[in-house]
């Protein structure tokens, strides 16, 4: 079994034009979301919380969660955690439209925003993404607790950038790294769970 | 060698049994027919055999692979033909052999001919579909999921080995069927 390009196949499978316009619906309504909001709201917060919740919201799509409970990935011999991966990479991608979205609006209107704000954005875009893939496999209410859990995770972890400014920020982004790993794993062990019954 | 071993596999969500539990076992060569009192319970245990679905009571081998411990290995050893078929054009099968190529590792050209071979001796339509992609890989189980006409002695005639597990809704049994019927031939 070659997984890288098993993994490939997967990713090149999920970036169809829906992705490409799902990205660039994505960037524009952040950058507008921007340029209204970041000289008023310039607290990091705001912006980490705007990245952390789109992030969540956006992995967590339904459409998106019915593509990947179809019963041909499952068919795949494929472990949960290498089809986690796989499925996890455009997600992240889309994810990455957030933090450049507000990035570009904020600069084009303040002049002015921190590299550190973006990195940490990243980040919290990031781990908020990788919880929220979770809730693609549940339904109802425990769908929307791993929204917000996901939500909340992506802003816990930029709390020492928050608090500390620049001082704070290898903090923020190592706890970012630390719970995006433990979430992609949490994502696979659901994969492995999950019995893909017919809809029927 | 036995190829599918089922041991009172069962499967229940919510506390509902949602198929008959059934046990088969299955060599080389041999075909079976597991009836099932619903096309729900056909499908989940079509999956079951297919290692896509755990049993919630039961064991279930693909090979010497319990697909609870190494799903991976024993769906390496299976064709799974879903129930609906492959509902796309040539276009999108030609797709969908590139695809599983790259996932089972295979090389692309031979896989486009594979597919091919089964078309042609099928006949085109969405059930056929689904069969040339579940044969795209070398498999030692290949498993319809309620087939629309009878296919096994077509897929009889292109995987002469393989073993073929076929799921009914009992009342639409080619033949007398009662619950749960699992047999071999």
């Amino acid at each position: 079994m070659n997984e890288f390009r098993a993994t490939v196949a997967i990713v090149r499978r999920h970036v169809d034009r829906r992705f490409g316009i799902d990205w660039a619906m994505q960037f524009g309504l952040v950058v507008a979301i921007a340029y209204v909001f970041a000289p008023t709201l310039a607290n990091p917060l705001f912006a980490l919380g705007i990245a952390s919740t789109l992030a969540a919201a956006s992995a967590a799509e339904r459409t998106h969660a019915d593509s990947l409970r179809r019963v041909t990935f499952f068919a795949m011999p494929l472990y949960g955690r290498q089809l986690a991966r796989a499925h996890a990479v455009v997600p992240v991608l889309l994810a990455l439209a957030i933090p450049a979205g507000y990035g570009l609006g904020a600069v084009v209107r303040t002049h002015n925003f921190p590299p550190a704000l973006l990195g940490m954005m990243f980040g919290a875009a990031l781990v908020a993404t990788l919880v929220s893939l979770s809730a693609t496999f549940r339904d109802g209410i425990r769908a929307w607790l791993y929204v917000i859990l996901a939500a909340t995770a992506g802003l816990l972890v930029s709390l020492p950038y928050a608090l500390f400014a620049d001082r704070g920020l290898g903090l923020s982004l190592a706890l970012a790294l630390l719970i995006g790993f433990i979430a992609l794993r949490a994502f696979g062990e659901t994969l492995a769970r999950y019995d893909p019954l017919p809809t029927t | 060698m036995k190829i599918l071993r089922i041991a009172d596999a069962s499967f229940a969500r919510d506390g509902i049994e949602l198929i008959v539990p059934f046990s088969l076992t299955l060599e080389a060569g041999q075909e079976a027919e597991i009836a099932q009192p619903t096309p729900l319970g056909a499908s989940i245990a079509a999956r079951i055999c297919a290692a896509i679905v755990r049993p919630t009571r039961g064991t279930v081998f693909v090979g010497e692979y319990q697909t609870r411990l190494q799903p991976p290995q024993a769906k390496r050893l299976v064709g799974f033909v879903d129930a609906g078929g492959f509902v796309g054009d040539a276009h999108a099968v030609r797709c969908e052999v590139a695809f599983r190529a790259d996932v089972w590792n295979l090389d692309k050209t031979l896989a486009q001919r594979r597919a091919s071979g089964v078309l042609a001796e099928l006949g085109d339509g969405p059930y056929a579909r689904a069969i040339a992609l579940a044969l795209v890989a070398d498999v030692a189980l290949v498993v319809l999921d309620q087939p629309a006409s009878p296919f096994v002695a077509a897929v009889r005639r292109l995987v002469p080995r393989a073993a073929i597990a076929q799921t009914l809704v009992a009342g639409l049994a080619a033949r007398p069927a009662t619950p749960a019927l699992a047999t071999a031939r």
